[in-house]
């Protein structure tokens, strides 16, 4: 299409110069029998100067030598002869012909050069656009938007883009636009031409019988694959090079996508199999510890004629057994729970003192060989909470501490109320977290010292998860007299009990 | 205790069954097992049971319509024994008569407590003049309250509160429910009147306010007067 253009103005022009050049002789005919045939000569040389600026070389010649012809021809004495008298006339006719031609030659290489040079800053232009396009584009898919959209603009063609699966195939149904199915000779060729990292198709060394060019795209690391267009003629030298800088920039776009999703991919992949790994570990230890101690326990008492004493203290290790089992299960409840989303606080007015009664008499025998200091206030105000969910939290927040506090040490519970917000901050004589924990210990199946202490490592992860739920929030500090200090601050309001009702039915 | 009170199960769970069985023999109670909501509605009929103790996931029936099913007739204690935790569904079955409610895995100490509790009440509900809690005696006719022989003064909400929780000696009674009985209909959202009211009463009436014995705290449900 382009080109079938610039031939028919090619041949315009040709007709233009020839019809400008014979209309002035034309014009000029009054002048041909007077002695200021010379005149013409000037008004003939301007007019080919002025076509030379936006005509090609080929027009400007031909003016000009039809100018020298009809100069001579016409004006010349003797007219209508090719035939010079004058020695002088032979001159001017050979000065005349020689300045046409320099004239017009020059002018328009001169106009060649300022039209390479826009052409090259249009260029220039048009990369960096491409460049700050694939730049911001994230993702594959928006990546090859651009770049279909950018050879659309630059170089008036569509284009298909083949990328490979990411295990350096390319497939027929894998990332293929939808527009276009490509026949099996085409993707061929597109297979082609990405093993070998060569252009193939149509006006190409390996032609394959088929219209289209592929040319494929290389990365520094990766090929992300090839792009197939359908071009009416080949590139010019020009053309090539800007072409290839094209495709050098959208390749370098698509790789960078690549490394990023393959990158991700791996991380996901260790990242669950990880996951995978701890959870049926710890989930397959926490749960055979206590059932061992059941079955070996039951097994004894069932077997032997043991003292009473003997059989109490089993019958104890088997109901801690069986309690053990029972938080395990709670726990991966609520995990679960809190995984799905269903956690949500229903809140209501609540006595903390309550909540820290209640707490601490479900872990009595835990916080056995330590002293529990709780600390509220008598002014404390009632506060508003879902009541179920707190207590999980301080439960899990406490047994957490008696896991690594030394024996026989202070844990101090307190809870504090300030502008619309409750502060409750548990802390304990243990070795507090390092600076890498302290980032980990609210992360599911997380656990300082993996084989110490039982657990899941879900317990911390239970409690963020529900305080959140309650819009607070859990943080965890080392406190300077040694210890870790975990702090809540859970967003409550005062309760409206100024015109507090007494009963009228009495 | 009556000479021997009857106590029928209901539940498919053969070793709950069998566990309840062992445990509530050893403690002197004849007991009767259903294994579905049907036979347990036909066994409680035919045997008049002192108690009964209830599962809500049945094979055959939701456990809460049994529940209302009994309660059509049947006047006695019914304690509901489920896997089920949630506070809705506590607070459901208490709405719909049980008298209490424990969840599994329980304690069979705490199981025989509530059992205790509920057959006692049950025996006592002739409305006695003045009912007795250790140290502390409530004489329902002179809205007199003494504890160690002390007078003690108590407002009247105060009072009514305390009543109706020691009249239902050993049930959890909920929030809703307490509000309703003590302040009115009205009134069935102000929790934080009742948190307010127990903190109060409880400084009045217990050796240590912060270990409550009589006035017992029910996480997210209610309150229970303990002994």
């Amino acid at each position: 299409m382009e080109l079938n253009r610039n031939k028919k103005q090619k041949i315009n022009h040709f007709l233009l110069a020839a019809l400008i050049t014979g209309g002035t002789a034309l014009l000029c005919a009054p002048l041909a029998n007077t002695q200021n045939y010379h005149v013409v000569s000037f008004i003939l040389l301007f007019v080919v100067s002025i076509l030379a600026t936006f005509m090609g070389t080929g027009p400007v010649l031909l003016a000009s030598t039809l100018s020298a012809i009809f100069w001579n021809f016409f004006f010349i004495p003797p007219h209508y002869t090719f035939h010079i008298e004058k020695t002088e006339d032979i001159l001017i006719f050979g000065l005349f012909f020689i300045i046409a031609l320099v004239n017009g030659v020059l002018t328009t290489r001169v106009r060649k050069q300022e039209k390479l040079v826009r052409d090259r800053e249009k260029r220039t232009n048009a990369l960096f656009q491409l460049t700050k396009e694939l730049s911001k584009a994230s993702g594959i898919n928006e990546v090859l938007k651009v770049a279909i959209n950018e050879i659309r603009n630059h170089f008036h063609i569509d284009s298909l883009f083949i990328l490979q699966d990411g295990e350096n195939t390319l497939r027929n149904s894998g990332r293929l636009q939808k527009e276009k199915q490509l026949t099996p000779e085409e993707y061929n060729a597109a297979k082609w031409a990405f093993k070998n990292a060569r252009k193939a198709g149509a006006l190409s060394p390996h032609p394959m019988g088929i219209d289209f060019t592929i040319y494929p795209l290389q990365g520094n690391r990766v090929s992300p694959g090839v792009v197939i267009v359908k071009l009416e003629n080949e590139f010019t030298t020009d053309q090539q090079s800007y072409w290839d800088t094209f495709l050098v920039q959208i390749s370098n776009a698509l790789e960078r996508e690549f490394l990023g999703e393959m990158a991700q991919r791996v991380r996901f992949l260790d990242e669950s199999d990880r996951l995978y790994k701890t959870l049926f570990n710890s989930i397959s230890h926490e749960l055979r510890i206590p059932v061992a101690t059941i079955m070996g326990a039951s097994d004894s008492m069932l077997n032997s004629s043991n003292s009473s004493v003997m059989q109490s203290a089993l019958s104890n290790e088997i109901f801690t057994a069986s309690l053990r089992l029972n938080r395990l299960i709670e726990n991966l409840l609520n995990i679960s729970r809190l995984e799905s989303g269903h956690i949500s606080a229903r809140l209501d007015w609540y006595d903390m003192n309550d909540l820290v009664n209640k707490v601490a008499d479900d872990l009595k025998n835990e916080l056995k060989s330590f002293t529990l200091k709780i600390d509220v206030p008598e002014e404390m105000p009632l506060v508003k909470i879902d009541f179920g969910l707190m207590e999980q939290v301080l439960y899990n927040l406490l047994i957490n501490s008696t896991q690594y506090a030394p024996p026989a040490s202070d844990i101090l519970l307190s809870i504090s109320y300030s502008s619309q917000t409750m502060l409750i901050e548990v802390s304990d004589n243990g070795p507090g977290f390092s600076e890498k924990e302290i980032s980990l210990v609210f992360k599911k199946f997380f656990r300082v010292n993996e084989n110490k202490t039982g657990g899941l490592g879900l317990g911390l992860s239970i409690a963020k998860g529900f305080v959140e739920a309650h819009s607070g929030t859990i943080s965890i500090e080392n406190r300077d007299e040694g210890g870790a200090k975990f702090s809540i601050r859970i967003p409550t309001e005062e309760p409206d009990i100024k015109n507090l009702q007494e009963t009228g039915n009495e | 205790m009556n000479e021997e009170d009857t106590i029928l199960i209901i539940d498919d769970e053969k070793q709950i069954r069998r566990l309840l069985e062992i445990t509530l023999s050893a403690s002197g109670y004849k007991v009767i097992q259903s294994i579905n909501g049907r036979d347990g509605l036909i066994d409680a009929a035919t045997h008049r049971p002192s108690l009964i103790i209830l599962d809500l996931g049945l094979p055959d029936t939701d456990g809460q319509k049994i529940l209302k099913k009994l309660r059509e007739w049947y006047q006695k204690p019914v304690i509901i024994l489920s896997v089920r935790d949630s506070e809705e569904d506590i607070i459901k079955a208490l709405d719909n008569g049980a008298n209490d409610y424990l969840t599994k895995p329980f304690r069979t100490g705490e199981l025989l407590a509530r059992i205790r509790a509920a057959l006692r009440s049950e025996n006592e509900m002739a409305d006695s003049a003045v009912i007795t809690f250790g140290s502390l005696t409530i004489d329902c006719t002179s809205h007199v309250v003494r504890k160690n022989n002390e007078m003690l003064k108590l407002t009247a909400t105060e009072f009514s509160l305390l009543l109706l929780l020691a009249k239902n000696r050993g049930r959890v009674l909920t929030h809703q429910y307490i509000l309703k009985e003590v302040w009115g209909y009205k009134y069935i959202e102000q929790t934080q009147y009742l948190r307010v009211f127990v903190a109060q009463l409880r400084k009045k009436i217990e050796d240590n306010p912060s270990k409550p014995s009589l006035l017992i705290t029910e996480s997210g449900i209610g309150y229970r007067f303990g002994e």
